[in-house]
C-alpha cells in the first residue's frame, strides 16, 4: 500500500518546532511504501495545487496529512483528495500544530511526538475504507405546530419562500396568548393591533394559499424522519367553514345555548357557537358540541338557519377527521402556560376570588375581555389598593427552580395600566429578585419607581408571604411581620411549558429538560433545535421568553428549514455513521436508549437493531455502548482506533 | 478392535463441574465411548501421568483442558498434553479466560497463603506452617507443586486449538462439540466452538424494552417479574455481553446470566463492555444545573450499589482481560 506523507510547516509554527528532515527520516523505517513531501502552507491556494497535483502524480493508496487541527482543515484537504480523484475519506489528518508544537517546548521531544503521531495514522490510514455520501429526495415543506407569535412567524415566512406549510393549532384561534392581552410590555403597544398585520397576511395575504392551517387540531402521531416526515392529524369538528364564514355573529345571536366562556377565565357568557371573543382570528365562531342544545337530542338548527351565507357555512352534521400531510420539517411553537399558583401555599389563589394570576389580570384589563376592560373587585368596587407578588413559584426550589425572565416586565407594564384608570390605586409589589434585562424593560420599572401611590417591598422567601383575609373582610398581604390591606391581589406564576408539551415529546422523541421544556440541542450555538434533525424549537416552548425573543426564534426555525430542505435539492447523508450488523445484533436493545439524536429503532422483523443514517450524527455512543460489538462506527472502527494507539505506543 | 481416537479430559485449577457436564451426556456418553477411547480422566479414571508421558507425542486425537493453571502441575499437565495431543481445547471459562480462579489474581502468593492459613479464624495453625515446594518429616520429604505467581488460562501458557466456553459448558453443546470432531469437518484453529454468535439476550425470550437503569438491584430484594428483561428491573445481568449457546437456562430460572460463556467475537475484554454498557443506560436523573460534584455524588451512589466490581464484571474472564488483576504477569 502507497502511503503519501505530506507535512505542512504552517510557516514557523511547527517548522520552529518540529523538524520535518527527522519526521522524513523516521518515515522512512515505517513499514508500507510511504513518500513524504514537506509543504511550507499546505491550506494556502498555491500550497493545496501543489498537494492535489503531488496527489495526481503520485497515486497513493492512503494519504497523511501532518499539519494543524482537523477541526480547521480536514474539510479543505479532504476536497483536495476529491479533486485529485481520490476518495476523500482516505485521507488522516495528524494534528502537528496544536497538538504538538504549540504546547511542546523542547524540539526534540516535539519532534519525537510527532513521530509517533504520524505512525499512528499510518497504522490507522491503512485501515481507513472507502466512504460515499448517499443522497435522498426529501419534501421541503413544513408543519408547525402551534399559532402563536413564533409558529405564525415561521410559517409566513416559510409561505414566502414558497413552501406549503400545515399549520395546526390546538385551539380555535391563532394569536397565542398574546392577542388576549391588552397592551405589551415595553411600549404599551395594543397587542391584538401589534399581531393583526402578521395575522392578516397568515389568513388572506399572497402568500396565504400557501399556509394551511387547521384550527381545533392536534398532532396524533409521527413517522419518519428529517426530509420525509409523515404526520397524522386529528381535526375538531368546528363546524364552521373558515372559508366561507364572514363573522357576522348571527349565529351567535340566534343560538340558545349559553355557557360560561373559558377564553374570559369563565367570567363572561358565551353561547354554544359563538367567537372566543371579540376581535379574535380567523374571524369565525366555532359550537361547542358539548354545549349545544342538540347534544342533549334535541333537534335545532338555529344557527344554520340564521347564517346569511347559505347552507354550507354551518356544518352541524361535520365530524372529526384524521389527515395525513408529507412534511420534511417540523416546527414546534406550542408556547407557555401558568403555573398552578394554587400549588403555592399561602397565596390565597383559587381561595380567595379577588387573586387572580396574570392571564386572568390580562384578561380583566382586556377591552375584549369578560369586563370589557374595567377591572373591578368582585364586590364591584375601583380597588383601593393592589398587591402584584412576583416570582410566585418561580427561583424556587420547591416549585420552579428557574427565573421565569418575563414575568418583572408585565408586571410593571400592571402597573402602568392600573394607574393609567385609577390613578388613586396603591400598588404594591412584593418581588424576590427584579429582572429587567435590555435597553428597553426599565422604562416601565422607572414609571413604577416615579409613582408616589406604587411600593416595591422585597421579600426572601415565598413562605414568608401570606394572603389572607382581614377581619374586615378584605384581603391582606402579610410580608415581613407587616399586614398591607389589598383589595385585589395579582400573581405573577413561574411560565411553564403549556399542556400537552410532554405528550408531544413523547410523540416525537424531542426530549424535555427537568422543568418541562423542550430541550434544545446546544444552549447557545442550537436553541431553535432539538436533537432531533429536522425537529426544531420555536418561542417559549424552548424556554420562557418574549415576544421579540419568540418572533426571533420563530424566524430561526424558517431559516434551518429553508436551508436544509431545498426544492430539487437531495439532502446528503454523512457517511460517518453507525451501522448494526444484524447478523450479530440479539436485540438487547441497549442502544436505543442511548442514542441523543434518536437515530436507532428496533426492526421487530429481523429481532436487530437499525441505525437511521440520516438521523445520525456518527457520535459513536451506540458504538461504545454496544455489548455485543454488533455497531460499527464507520471511519472510527475499533480496529482503526485500536491500530492508530498501536501505531503510536510502538 | 480398530484403535479409535484418543481422547483425554484433564482437570488443572477447577471444580470438577467441567466433569459433570460431561457426565450430563447421560445415554450419549455411550455414543462417545462408542467413538473415542476416553483414555485419560482424573476425576473417573485411574490412568497416571506416567501413562500419559509414556504415550508418543501427538497420540492423543483431542484433549479437553478444564481448569485454570495455578499450580506447577497445572502448568506441566498443560505442556505435556499439549505434546501428546492433536488437537488441544480450552475446555470451560477456567481454562479459556481463567474464571473463578483466577479471582486470586487481586492477592500475591503470600496474601492468599496468610488468609487461609494463618489469619482464618477456623484454622489452628500454632506454627504457622504454610504449604511450600518441599516439607521434611522424620518420614521423610514430601513435595506439592508450588503456586504460579498468577493463575493463568491455557492459551497464555500453550498453543490452543479451539475454545469451549462455560461454566460449565453446557452438555447439549459438549455433543456438538463431539460431533463435530467426529465429522472431521474442523473449524479454523483459534475458533470458539460449542456456542452461538450472538449474546445471551438471543437465547432468552425475556420482553426487552429500550433501556433506562433507575436503579441497580439484587436478587434478595425484590422477585423478579419473569416475563421483563431482568437488565431493566435492575438486575445486574450479564446477558447483553455474554455470548450466546447456553440456551439461556440462568434468565429461565429468573436469576441474572452471570456472564460464564464470555465475551462474543470481537469484544476482546468482557468486564470493560460491560462497564460502558452499563454506564451508558444507568439513569442518574437530569443534570442539568447540578455541580459537579453533585453528579460525581449520584454517579458514586449509583455504582455504590455494586458490591463486588470484579465478582461481577469479571468473574470468568480477569487472566484473559486487559487489566489483569493486580498482581504482576
Amino acid at each position: 500500500m502507497k502511503i503519501g506523507i505530506y507535512f505542512c510547516n504552517c510557516g514557523s509554527n511547527i517548522a520552529d518546532k518540529i523538524s520535518s528532515a527527522a519526521v522524513a527520516e523516521a518515515a522512512g523505517s515505517f513499514p508500507e511504501q510511504t513518500y513524504f513531501k514537506t509543504v511550507d502552507f499546505i491550506c494556502s491556494e498555491d500550497g493545496r495545487l501543489q498537494f492535489e497535483e503531488s496527489l495526481k502524480t503520485e497515486l497513493p493508496d492512503r494519504v497523511i496529512v501532518a499539519a494543524c487541527s482537523p477541526r480547521d482543515h480536514e474539510a479543505t484537504f479532504r476536497r483536495c483528495l476529491a479533486n485529485a480523484g481520490l476518495n476523500p475519506y482516505l485521507l488522516q489528518m495528524v494534528n502537528i500544530r496544536e497538538q504538538i508544537a504549540w504546547v511542546t517546548e523542547d524540539p526534540e521531544v516535539a519532534t519525537a511526538k510527532a513521530i509517533r503521531a504520524i505512525r499512528g495514522a499510518l497504522y490507522r490510514v491503512r485501515l481507513q475504507q472507502p466512504l460515499e455520501k448517499k443522497e435522498l429526495e426529501v419534501c421541503p415543506d413544513a408543519l408547525v405546530i402551534g399559532a402563536g407569535p413564533s409558529g405564525m412567524k415561521a410559517a409566513m415566512a416559510l409561505a414566502e419562500a414558497g413552501r406549503s406549510v400545515v399549520l395546526v393549532e390546538r385551539t380555535p384561534m391563532i394569536g397565542g396568548l398574546p392577542v388576549r392581552f391588552e397592551e405589551l410590555f415595553p411600549d404599551l403597544e395594543c397587542a391584538p393591533c401589534m399581531l393583526e398585520p402578521l395575522m392578516g397576511e397568515l389568513l388572506h395575504g399572497d402568500h396565504a394559499g400557501k399556509i394551511e392551517l387547521m384550527t381545533m387540531s392536534e398532532v396524533i402521531e409521527v413517522t419518519g424522519f428529517y426530509g420525509n416526515f409523515i404526520a397524522r392529524i386529528r381535526q375538531l369538528p368546528r363546524h364552521v367553514s373558515l372559508h366561507e364564514c364572514i363573522g357576522c355573529g348571527e349565529c351567535a345571536a340566534a343560538c340558545p345555548a349559553v355557557t360560561m366562556n373559558g377564553f374570559n377565565n369563565g367570567a363572561s357568557e358565551r353561547k354554544a357557537i359563538d367567537f372566543a371573543f371579540t376581535g379574535v382570528l380567523p374571524n369565525a365562531p366555532f359550537l361547542m358540541e358539548d354545549v349545544c342544545v342538540r347534544s342533549r337530542g334535541e333537534e335545532c338548527r338555529a344557527c344554520k338557519d340564521a347564517c346569511p351565507m347559505g347552507e354550507d357555512v354551518v356544518d352541524l352534521e361535520q365530524v372529526e377527521q384524521i389527515v395525513e400531510r408529507r412534511i420534511g420539517a417540523i416546527i414546534l411553537a406550542t408556547g407557555t402556560g401558568l403555573y398552578d399558583a394554587s400549588r403555592v401555599t399561602g397565596m390565597g389563589f383559587g381561595t380567595f376570588p379577588d387573586v387572580y394570576d396574570a392571564l386572568q389580570f390580562e384578561r380583566l384589563l382586556s377591552s375584549t375581555g369578560p369586563t370589557a376592560g374595567e377591572f373591578l373587585t368582585r364586590a364591584g368596587n375601583v380597588p383601593s389598593s393592589l398587591a402584584i407578588i412576583h416570582c410566585v413559584g418561580s427561583l424556587d426550589n420547591d416549585h420552579k427552580p428557574y427565573c421565569s425572565g418575563i414575568c418583572c416586565q408585565y408586571a410593571f407594564k400592571f402597573n402602568h395600566l392600573i394607574s393609567a384608570r385609577h390613578p388613586d390605586t396603591a400598588i404594591t409589589h412584593y418581588h424576590r429578585e427584579l429582572v429587567l434585562p435590555g435597553k428597553t424593560a426599565h422604562t416601565l420599572f422607572r414609571h413604577a419607581d416615579r409613582n408616589a401611590n406604587t411600593s416595591l417591598k422585597r421579600y426572601s422567601s415565598i413562605d414568608d408571604l401570606a394572603v389572607t383575609l382581614a377581619d374586615d373582610g378584605r384581603l391582606q398581604v402579610s410580608a415581613n411581620g407587616e399586614d398591607n390591606v389589598a383589595d385585589m391581589v395579582v400573581l405573577c406564576p413561574a411560565v411553564i411549558p403549556a399542556e400537552g408539551t410532554g405528550r408531544l415529546s413523547a410523540l416525537l422523541d424531542v426530549g424535555c429538560d427537568s422543568s418541562g421544556f423542550f430541550r434544545e440541542l446546544h444552549g447557545r450555538m442550537d436553541a431553535a433545535q432539538s436533537a432531533i434533525k429536522g425537529i426544531y424549537l420555536a418561542g417559549s416552548c424552548q424556554e420562557p421568553m418574549d415576544i421579540q425573543k419568540a418572533i426571533l426564534q420563530g424566524m430561526a426555525t424558517a431559516g434551518y428549514t429553508l436551508a436544509g430542505l431545498q426544492p430539487g435539492r437531495t439532502l446528503e447523508i454523512e457517511p460517518i455513521n453507525a451501522e448494526v450488523d444484524e447478523t450479530r445484533c440479539a436485540g438487547c436493545r441497549l442502544c436505543i436508549s442511548v442514542c441523543p439524536y434518536r437515530a436507532i429503532s428496533f426492526d421487530s422483523g429481523h429481532n436487530a437493531s437499525s441505525v437511521n443514517a440520516v438521523l445520525c450524527h456518527g457520535c459513536g455512543t451506540c458504538v461504545a455502548a454496544c455489548p455485543a460489538g454488533a455497531i460499527t462506527g464507520h471511519h472510527f472502527t475499533n480496529d482503526q482506533i485500536m491500530a492508530e494507539i498501536e501505531g503510536v505506543l510502538k | 478392535m480398530p484403535d479409535k481416537p484418543k481422547l483425554a479430559i484433564y482437570w488443572a485449577a477447577s471444580c470438577g463441574g467441567c466433569e459433570i457436564a460431561v457426565v450430563n451426556l447421560h445415554e450419549k456418553i455411550l455414543d462417545v465411548d462408542a467413538a473415542l477411547d476416553l483414555m485419560f480422566c482424573p476425576c473417573l479414571m485411574d490412568t497416571k501421568r506416567k501413562d500419559i508421558e509414556a504415550l508418543p507425542d501427538r497420540a492423543i486425537a483431542v484433549t479437553l483442558f478444564n481448569g485454570a493453571l495455578r499450580t506447577e502441575e497445572n502448568l506441566e499437565m498443560a505442556r505435556l498434553l499439549r505434546r501428546k495431543s492433536q488437537v488441544m481445547v480450552a475446555f470451560g471459562s477456567c481454562a479459556k479466560g481463567g474464571c473463578i480462579p483466577a479471582l486470586a489474581n487481586f492477592s500475591t502468593r503470600e496474601d492468599l497463603f496468610r488468609s487461609i492459613y494463618l489469619d482464618n479464624p477456623s484454622v489452628e495453625n500454632p506454627d504457622a506452617i504454610i504449604p511450600c515446594g518441599t516439607t521434611s518429616f522424620p518420614e521423610g520429604d514430601i513435595h506439592l507443586p508450588a503456586l504460579l505467581g498468577r493463575v493463568k488460562h491455557l492459551a497464555q501458557e500453550v498453543d490452543v486449538d479451539y475454545y469451549i466456553p462455560g461454566c460449565p459448558p453446557e452438555s447439549h453443546q459438549i455433543w456438538n462439540v463431539i460431533e463435530v470432531i467426529l465429522s472431521g469437518d474442523l473449524p479454523p484453529k483459534g475458533s470458539t466452538i460449542g456456542c452461538g454468535t450472538l449474546t445471551v439476550c438471543d437465547d432468552c425470550d425475556r420482553t426487552k424494552e429500550d433501556k433506562r437503569i433507575p436503579a441497580f438491584r439484587r436478587n434478595y430484594e425484590f422477585y423478579p417479574d419473569p416475563k421483563a428483561c431482568l437488565l431493566e428491573q435492575g438486575l445486574l445481568c450479564m446477558g447483553i455481553a455474554t455470548r450466546s449457546g447456553c440456551g439461556a437456562p440462568c434468565t429461565k430460572a429468573n436469576m441474572p446470566c452471570s456472564g460464564c460463556y464470555g465475551a462474543p467475537d470481537g469484544i476482546s475484554d468482557q468486564g470493560a463492555k460491560m462497564v460502558a454498557a452499563l454506564g451508558s443506560v444507568m439513569d442518574i436523573g437530569d443534570t442539568v444545573g447540578l455541580s459537579e460534584a453533585e453528579i460525581s455524588g449520584r454517579v458514586s451512589a449509583f455504582l455504590s450499589t455494586i458490591p463486588d466490581y470484579a465478582g461481577l464484571f469479571y468473574k470468568y474472564t480477569l487472566a484473559s482481560s486487559t487489566l489483569g488483576g493486580k498482581v504482576g504477569r
